[in-house]
C-alpha cells in the first residue's frame, strides 16, 4: 500500500515540527526518514500512524484519505523506539495480542492464533523463547518481538521509530541486515526513522533527509549521497571539508570535499592546496590525517585505507609537521546563499 | 550487571594482597562508620522502637488477656462491641471499593493525559492528607448537619447523614481517598503511555487496553494502595468521631467504641477490642510487606525495559 502525505503542518506550542511536508512512499518500498533530532521525523511517522493529529494537511493510504481514520482502523504496524512490549505477558502473548483483541466476528480461532504466532516467532528466530517474559530478553531479542507483534495483524504499512536506536553497535549492525532481508521476504511498505546516516544508507530503498520540519531531499541512497541537493544533506551524510574561494571556486561559491576524495601530493600542482600534516589517527582499517592550512589555521581531514596510508607514508616519507599539497578529486559546489 | 561483577573481583584482589605478604585487614567501605558508632546508633534505634512500639503493642495484648480469656471473649461478643465491629467493616467495605475506583480513575487521568489544572487536581487529591481529620469531619457536619447547608432539606426528606451511618462512610471515604491514587500515579507516570499506544495500534479498544495492559501493569501497586486504604479506613478516629455522634450500638466504630470503654474505666474490654484492631493492623502489615516486595519487583522489571 502506498502512502501519500500532503501539505502536512504540525506545531507543538511555538515549535514547528512539520512545515508543509509532502511525501510519496510507493507500495512495497523500505524508506528511511533521516534527520537530526528535532527534525520532525518521528512526528511525521506518528502522524502517518495516527498516533498524532496534524494541524493541517492530509495522509492518504493507497489514494484513500486516511487523515481522520482512527489508529485502530489504519491497519498499520508500529514498532516503538523502546519496543513498548507488554511486560506482564509472555513473548507468545505479546505477539498474539493484536489477534486476541479483535472483535469476535473477525477473531481467528485459538489454534489459528497459535499457528500464526508460532510462524511469526520462527520468522524472527525466537521460537524457543515463546514462554519467556520481555524482561528476560536482550535488547535485540525484544526488538524482534516488537517486530513480530507488529506483523501479527498483517499490517499494510510497517512503521518503525528508531528501531535500532537503543541497541549496541554490533547488534544494531546484525539487526539492520536482518530487517533488510525480512523486508525482501515480507514486502510490506515500511518506513523507519533514524538519525544514523549509515543505517539509512544500508537498509533503505529510499532515503528522505529531513531538517527543521522540512524535507531537504529524497531519493535512492547513492543518489542522495552523490548528488546532495543542499549543503545540509551533504554535511549530514558524512564528514566534509569546506573551502571558500579556493580550489578553482568562483567568488561567492563554497566548495565541499569529502575526506576520502583528497589526494596527498609532495609538490604543488594545478588546483592543489598547501597544508601541514598535524596528526594521524588510525581507526580499524582506516587512517585519518589531519592537515592544517597555512594562513587561517583551518583544518582539513583526509581519510584513506590504512594500507594506502602505509604505502603513501613509505613513498613520500609522510611525517607530522611536514608540508604537502592536497588535491581534491571531486568538489561539490553550492553558492554561498544556500 | 557491573554491580554484580564488582564484588566478584574483590576476593581476587584480597588473595593477591595476601600472597604478597600484606597482612589482610577486614575490608571496610569508605562509607562505613567505626564499630562503636554503629553499635550506638543501632542500639538507640532499638531502644526507641522497644519503648515506643513493642512495649505499647505488647501492653495491648497483655492488658486484654490480664483478666482471663473469659473476660476477653465477653468484651468482644458484647452486642455494642459486635455492632462496632460490624459498622467498621461496613464503612471499610463501602469506602475501599469506592476509593479503588476513584483512585484508578484519578491516576489514569493524571498519568496518561495532559490537561489544564492537572497540578490542581494533584493538590486536591492530597487534601485529605494535609487537612486534619477533625476538620474533614466538621466539613461534613457543616454541609449535612441540621444547621448546615443541606440539613433542612435532608431533614424534610427524613434523610439522616450526620450522626448516622452515611456520615461515617462519607468521612471514611474522604480521609482514605488519596491512598490508591497516590500509590498508582508515580508508577503509571513512570510507565508512560507507550504500551497503551502499542495496544491501540494493534487494534485494542479503550476497555481492552485498560483491562489487558494498564491494569495488569499496576496491579501490585494497586493492591498495596488498597491495603493502606483498608488499614486507614478501619482505624480512622478523628473524622469519624466528629460525624458519628457516638450512639452506642448504632454509630460507634471500633476506635470510637474503644475510647468509650476506656473512658468508662472498662480497661480489659477496651484493650480486648483494641487487640482486635491491633491484630488487623498486624495482618495488614504482613500483607503490606509481601505486596511491597512484588511492587519493587515490578518496578525493577519496568526499569529494565
Amino acid at each position: 500500500m502506498s502512502i501519500e502525505v500532503r501539505a502536512l503542518n504540525k506545531r507543538f506550542g511555538q515549535t514547528v515540527v512539520c512545515d508543509n511536508l509532502s511525501l510519496d512512499i510507493p507500495a512495497g518500498e523500505l524508506v528511511a526518514l533521516l534527520g537530526p533530532s528535532g527534525s520532525g521525523k518521528t512526528t511525521l511517522l506518528r502522524i502517518i500512524a495516527g498516533l498524532e493529529v496534524a494541524d493541517s494537511g492530509s495522509v492518504h493510504f493507497h489514494g484513500k484519505d486516511a487523515t481522520h481514520t482512527d489508529v485502530r482502523e489504519r491497519n498499520v504496524g508500529f514498532v516503538f523506539q523502546h519496543y513498548a512490549l507488554f511486560g506482564h505477558m509472555s513473548i507468545f502473548e505479546n505477539v498474539a495480542f493484536g489477534l486476541r483483541v479483535r472483535p469476535k466476528a473477525t477473531r481467528p480461532a485459538e489454534n489459528a492464533i497459535r499457528k500464526k504466532v508460532t510462524e511469526l516467532l520462527e520468522l524472527v528466530q525466537l521460537g524457543p523463547l515463546a514462554g519467556r517474559h520481555p524482561h528476560q530478553l536482550s535488547g535485540g531479542q525484544r526488538q524482534r518481538v516488537a517486530l513480530a507483534r507488529a506483523l501479527a495483524v498483517e499490517p499494510e504499512v510497517l512503521l518503525l521509530d528508531e528501531p535500532f536506536g537503543a541497541l549496541d553497535a554490533k547488534v544494531r549492525k546484525e539487526l539492520r541486515r536482518w530487517l533488510r532481508r525480512l523486508h525482501d521476504e515480507v514486502h510490506v511498505t515500511s518506513v523507519f526513522v533514524t538519525h544514523d546516516q549509515e543505517e539509512a544508507m544500508e537498509v533503505a530503498d529510499r532515503v528522505v533527509v529531513m531538517n527543521q520540519g522540512r524535507i531537504e531531499q529524497e531519493g535512492a541512497p547513492d543518489q542522495v549521497y552523490d548528488h546532495p541537493a543542499t549543503p545540509f544533506v551533504l554535511q549530514f551524510l558524512g564528514d566534509v571539508n569546506l573551502f571558500h574561494g579556493r580550489v578553482g571556486l568562483a567568488a561567492g561559491e563554497a566548495g565541499y570535499v569529502r575526506p576520502h576524495e583528497l589526494d596527498i601530493l609532495p609538490e604543488s600542482a594545478d588546483g592543489t592546496l598547501p597544508a601541514t600534516l598535524a596528526q594521524t589517527l588510525t581507526i580499524g582499517p582506516h587512517t585519518r590525517l589531519e592537515f592544517r592550512r597555512p594562513g587561517d589555521e583551518g583544518t582539513i581531514d583526509v581519510e584513506m585505507l590504512r594500507a594506502d596510508y602505509v604505502a603513501l607514508r613509505d613513498r613520500l616519507g609522510l611525517q607530522v609537521g611536514g608540508s604537502y599539497h592536497l588535491k581534491p578529486r571531486r568538489v561539490t559546489r553550492f553558492t554561498a546563499s544556500d | 550487571m557491573s554491580a554484580q561483577s564488582l564484588p566478584g573481583a574483590k576476593p581476587g584482589l584480597a588473595a593477591a594482597a595476601a600472597s604478597e605478604g600484606v597482612p589482610s585487614v577486614p575490608r571496610r567501605k569508605s562509607t562505613d562508620e567505626p564499630a562503636w558508632v554503629r553499635r550506638l546508633l543501632i542500639g538507640s534505634a532499638l531502644a526507641f522502637l522497644t519503648l515506643f512500639l513493642f512495649v505499647p503493642l505488647g501492653t495491648v495484648f497483655y492488658e486484654a488477656f490480664r483478666k482471663g480469656a473469659a473476660v476477653y471473649l465477653a468484651a468482644i461478643v458484647e452486642p455494642d462491641a459486635l455492632s462496632a465491629v460490624k459498622l467498621t467493616l461496613l464503612a471499610t467495605v463501602i469506602s475501599v471499593p469506592l476509593n479503588l475506583v476513584f483512585g484508578i480513575a484519578a491516576a489514569w487521568c493524571i498519568a496518561k493525559f495532559d490537561f489544564h489544572g492537572k497540578n490542581l487536581l494533584l493538590t486536591l487529591i492530597d487534601l485529605p492528607f494535609s487537612v486534619s481529620p477533625v476538620i474533614a469531619g466538621l466539613i461534613y457536619v457543616l454541609v449535612f448537619g441540621l444547621q448546615g447547608w443541606l440539613g433542612p432539606w435532608l431533614h424534610e426528606h427524613d434523610l439522616k447523614v450526620i450522626f448516622a451511618v452515611p456520615g461515617i462512610v462519607l468521612a471514611t471515604v474522604f480521609v482514605t481517598f488519596p491512598f490508591v491514587a497516590r500509590e498508582l500515579i508515580p508508577l503509571m507516570q513512570a510507565q508512560g503511555i507507550e504500551q497503551e499506544e502499542a495496544a491501540r495500534v494493534l487494534g485494542a479498544g479503550g476497555w481492552q487496553i485498560f483491562w489487558r495492559v494498564t491494569l495488569p501493569n499496576v496491579k501490585w501497586a494497586l493492591l498495596y494502595g488498597v491495603i493502606l486504604c483498608n488499614a486507614r479506613a478501619m482505624g480512622e478516629f478523628g473524622a469519624v468521631s466528629v460525624v458519628s455522634g457516638h450512639v452506642r450500638g448504632q454509630t460507634n466504630t471500633m476506635p470510637l467504641h474503644i475510647e468509650i470503654l476506656y473512658n468508662e474505666y472498662q480497661f480489659a474490654a477496651a484493650f480486648a477490642v483494641a487487640s482486635l484492631l491491633a491484630g488487623l493492623a498486624l495482618v495488614t502489615l504482613v500483607l503490606k510487606y509481601v505486596v511491597e516486595q512484588r511492587v519493587k519487583a515490578s518496578m525493577k522489571v519496568q526499569h529494565e525495559h
